[in-house]
């Protein structure tokens, strides 16, 4: 008989390693009954307009972000915000939690989506082309007058404002020129990308400031997935979680390794006063419409679930 | 090929053949493939609207063609051309160098050949058929040919896309990529010179060399232009897409305040006429987009892959087949979905065979800007009808001999990877 | 009806003009926040790519010539009247019937997006890309006028417009 086929849509390069772990992991999973066929690169959709394609019924599959949900369901941004999720097992402890529950159940009844397993990006650092001697990071007001090229939306921006710098907007395929060039003086990512992306060779320090756990959801249709025996459900479920925990643990070991990666490569790599950012950035997202958004108690919850 | 793939390219020949505007003979195909392949037949809107809808560095072109149309009818560039014509008119094929040697000063503040074939092209194409020497069809096909350079030398989106899918250095490209740029620019004055002699493209009468200065003094301010993008750029004020707004303002300063020819009635005729410009251009690169979307739907790429594995050749020989792969699917596809998709299928074998990765890359680049003026399917061929207004055809039959120059060039990058390499080695490059 | 549509014309060719205008400045400002004010406005190349996209589909719809899009021409310059007439005919029947029956699917999904609002702008994408479905609709009634007007007067010459319009 014929298989299902779960064709993914995504931007990140093959190499990415949530890639590697949706191919190695996810793909084999569910081969007894279904062919997995990614799209990397975003040949397929472009990014940010995956899930309006499985809601269409366009597409099977996509790896999405608390930022492209946001745009649907503004509550979401509660996942972009600065210093909310602590690390990556705090991500894992929240997406399984009851917490979650109401948010996954409006993405899968407004749009049809299932949220199957968190990925871990990265803690999101500040690297700038300045040398530590030009520009120390250890409070936020040391961020004042700098231009740092953020995601051109207004989640990103208003993160970039509360660390204390001036977020720039800019198409990531002209970051590493205007880094090179100082039409902006830093961008924010973790170290996989700053590697991946060759910022390092342009750059001069990393503040670890690691201002958002970043994470990623695999996402599949619900119409698909309401079409699957309960065996298959079964066997979708534990393969995206064994990618998911797979992924996890390789981009926690980069992360790691990276570090000594990019100081040979000539980068200082420091940490500020957390505490001082911590502080600084929580205040203004409390004191900003986005919390207006965050439904009670919530927040609470997720501190709770930390450490 | 599935039957809704042949039945969507047989549509768009067709029609294209029959003389419907090519995007709407694409939409038309897509719409065909959509319909009988079962998929959403929204879906070809949704291709377009959303892939303009990022296409951020395309937003260079529109203003790009503001600044050439501000720049033609504020005499500017009257007055670059009777400079031109000082200066090189008594050599045979002057313009034609003219306009060569512009793309490769323009390559330096742009990323994107599209945004530098809109733009300068405009005003190129203009002098050169203005000056009555050269026919439209081959002052459009010189620059066609010429601002495939745009992405060569450094900055280069494509190189930066590259960069991200073969784990390379983005400033070892960018230098690989000078050496390569200017070759392609001898290349294409040489043939050139051979054109302008054969067909004895007529000399213009020499100006006598004391007229020089007052023309120099003449196109002074407008020669600066290049200087004061590139500072603005180098400088860290602007992105290389943001220098053509400010190409634009400057353009307008100078026809406005300085030489006092432009009048409000003319700018707003200005933005008409480019807005008509960018909506056809726009929507010729939005039919591209719609056809990326087949090509991986049909997933094939990742069959091109299977044809791959196993592949036991010497480096030459891969380099030359791989090259003549690319050469050939420029023809129907976008530069950035062969580097996006195509070339990171080749990088394993790269490592493989040895072949080293920077050499690969620009050679790959330099083989897919050739890829934008390959007929039929040319962006930049599309590009310059839509700005130019020169037909197609004409421009088609003279683009052969530049062509044939660049895919020389291109084989010479390929035997001699020195060329690529030597600037990379001399900052420190260690492959 | 001819002096509405010259009025329709004009009004379009304002709108287009305004809006390319927009655009230039709107980057200008982007460029002037982040370097002179040293404070850049994050919602300057948003408001570029939505210009954008109405300056490319607007502009086909109201302001762009027939013969001004990109096209090969070769075949149906060469080939006598009567084919060319067929061809013409051919060409405007099909983009007409194939935009036409793209239009409900493709404003379903349209009016599907008003329920996600753009990253920075917050606009409704439904706003953002409605302007398409004009353009299908504008397009498809250009087309069928075209037919109309190549049954009874036969095929539009290209060159020879051209030339008219040169002249005038
Ligand atoms: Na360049
Ligand atoms: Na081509």
């Amino acid at each position: 008989e014929d298989k299902i086929v779960l064709r993914l849509s995504s931007p990140m390069s093959e190499t990415d390693q949530r890639a590697i772990a949706l191919t190695e992991q996810f793909g084999p999973g569910v081969s007894s009954f279904a062919t997995f066929e990614p799209h990397w690169n975003a040949t397929l959709f472009k990014q940010n307009t995956e899930l309006e394609a499985i809601a269409r019924g366009n597409l099977e599959m996509s790896v999405t972000s608390a930022q492209e949900l946001a745009q649907f369901f503004p509550e979401w941004s509660i996942f972009t915000a600065g210093y909310v999720l602590q690390d990556a097992d705090h991500q894992v402890a929240v997406f399984n939690d009851a917490v979650m529950d109401p948010f996954k159940q409006k993405v899968e009844e407004e749009l049809g989506v299932k949220l199957l397993a968190p990925m871990y990006l990265g803690r999101r650092h500040v690297n700038l082309r300045q040398s530590r001697d030009e520009v120390d990071v250890r409070t936020p007001a040391d961020l004042a007058g700098i231009n740092l090229r953020m995601p051109g939306t207004d989640a990103w921006q208003f993160l970039g404002k509360a660390l204390g710098a001036n977020p720039t907007p800019m198409a990531f395929t002209e970051v590493y020129t205007a880094l090179q060039t100082g039409a902006v003086d830093g961008q924010d990512n973790p170290l996989p990308t700053v590697v991946d992306a060759k910022f390092y060779e342009v750059t001069k320090q990393i503040a670890l400031t690691s201002h958002l756990v970043d994470w990623n959801f695999i996402a599949l249709s619900k119409a698909v997935w309401e079409d699957l025996s309960p065996e298959q459900q079964q066997a979708v479920q534990s393969a995206a979680d064994a990618a998911a925990k797979a992924e996890r643990e390789a981009q926690l070991k980069k992360e790691a390794d990276l570090r000594g990666f990019l100081e040979q490569k000539g980068l200082a790599i420091y940490e500020p006063d957390l505490d001082s950012f911590r502080s600084h950035v929580q205040k203004a997202y409390l004191e900003s419409d986005f919390a207006n958004d965050w439904p009670a108690g919530v927040l609470e919850r997720i501190n709770e679930l930390g450490h | 090929m599935s039957l809704p793939f042949a039945l969507c390219l047989l549509t768009l020949f067709l029609l294209s053949a029959i003389g419907t505007p090519i995007a709407y003979a694409i939409l038309v195909g897509a719409l065909i493939y959509l319909g009988v392949a079962g998929q959403d037949i929204a879906l070809a809107g949704e291709q377009i609207l959303a892939g303009l809808f990022e296409s951020f560095v395309l937003l260079a072109v529109p203003l790009f063609i503001v600044a050439a149309n501000i720049m033609n009818a504020g005499t500017i560039s009257e007055r670059l051309l009777s400079f031109c014509v000082a200066a090189v008119g008594r050599f045979r094929g002057g313009l034609g160098h003219v306009n060569v040697v512009s793309s490769l000063i323009f390559s330096g503040m742009s990323g994107s050949a599209v945004a530098d074939a809109a733009g300068i092209g405009k005003i190129i194409v203009q002098m050169m058929t203005r000056s009555g020497h050269y026919t439209p069809g081959y002052a459009a096909a010189i620059t066609a040919a010429s601002a495939t350079i745009g992405p060569i030398i450094p900055p280069s989106i494509p190189m930066v896309l590259y960069a991200l899918v073969s784990n390379t250095s983005i400033g070892y490209l960018f230098l690989g990529g000078i050496l390569p740029g200017l070759l392609m620019g001898v290349v294409l004055m040489a043939m050139n010179t051979w054109i302008s002699a054969r067909r004895g493209f007529a000399l213009e009468e020499p100006v006598p060399l004391r007229e020089l200065p007052r023309k120099t003094a003449n196109a002074f301010p407008a020669l600066l232009m290049p200087a004061i993008l590139l500072y603005g750029i180098y400088g860290g004020v602007t992105t290389p897409t943001e220098a053509a707004a400010v190409a634009a303002a400057y353009a307008l300063i100078l026809a406005s305040l300085f030489y006092r020819a432009m009048s409000l009635r003319a700018l707003y005729t200005i933005l008409v006429e480019s807005a008509r410009s960018s909506a056809a251009v726009g929507l010729v690169i939005g039919g591209a987009l719609i056809l990326n979307y087949i090509v991986a739907s049909e997933n094939i790429p990742n069959l091109v892959a299977q044809q791959l594995v196993g592949l036991d050749v010497s480096p030459l020989v891969f380099l030359l087949g791989v090259n003549l792969l690319i050469l050939l699917l420029g023809c129907v596809l976008d530069a950035s979905t062969i580097i996006l998709v195509i070339i990171p299928l080749f990088i394993p074998s790269c490592r493989e065979l040895g072949i080293d990765l920077v050499h690969f890359g620009v050679v790959a680049v330099v083989n897919c800007m050739i890829g934008l003026i390959t007929p039929p399917y040319g962006i930049l061929l599309f590009v310059l009808n839509a700005v130019t207004r020169i037909p197609l055809a004409e421009i088609i039959r003279e683009i052969w001999g530049f062509l044939a120059v660049l895919i020389f060039a291109l084989l010479i990058l390929i035997f001699f990877p020195g060329v690529t390499l030597w600037l990379p080695r001399l900052f420190g490059y260690g492959g | 009806m001819n002096r509405a549509i010259r009025w329709i014309r004009t009004l379009a060719e304002v709108v287009s003009a305004s809006m390319l205008a927009a655009m230039f400045l709107t980057f200008l400002l982007q460029i002037f926040s982040r370097y002179v004010l040293q404070e850049p406005f994050g919602w300057t190349l948003e408001l570029c790519l939505a210009l954008w996209i109405w300056i490319v589909f607007f502009g086909c719809a109201f302001i762009v010539r027939d013969r001004e899009h990109v096209s090969f021409d070769i075949l149906y310059l060469a080939a006598p009247a009567r084919l060319r007439k067929v061809m013409a005919l051919i060409s405007a029947a099909v983009v007409a019937i194939a935009l036409l029956w793209s239009l409900l699917p493709t404003w379903d999904w349209i009016d599907f997006l008003r329920i996600k609002k753009s990253a920075t702008l917050k606009v409704p994408m439904r706003t953002l890309y409605s302007i398409y479905a004009l353009f299908l609709i504008v397009v498809a009634a250009r087309a069928i006028w075209s037919f109309i007007h190549t049954l009874r007067h036969g095929a539009p010459d290209h060159e020879l417009e051209l030339l008219s319009e040169d002249k005038s």
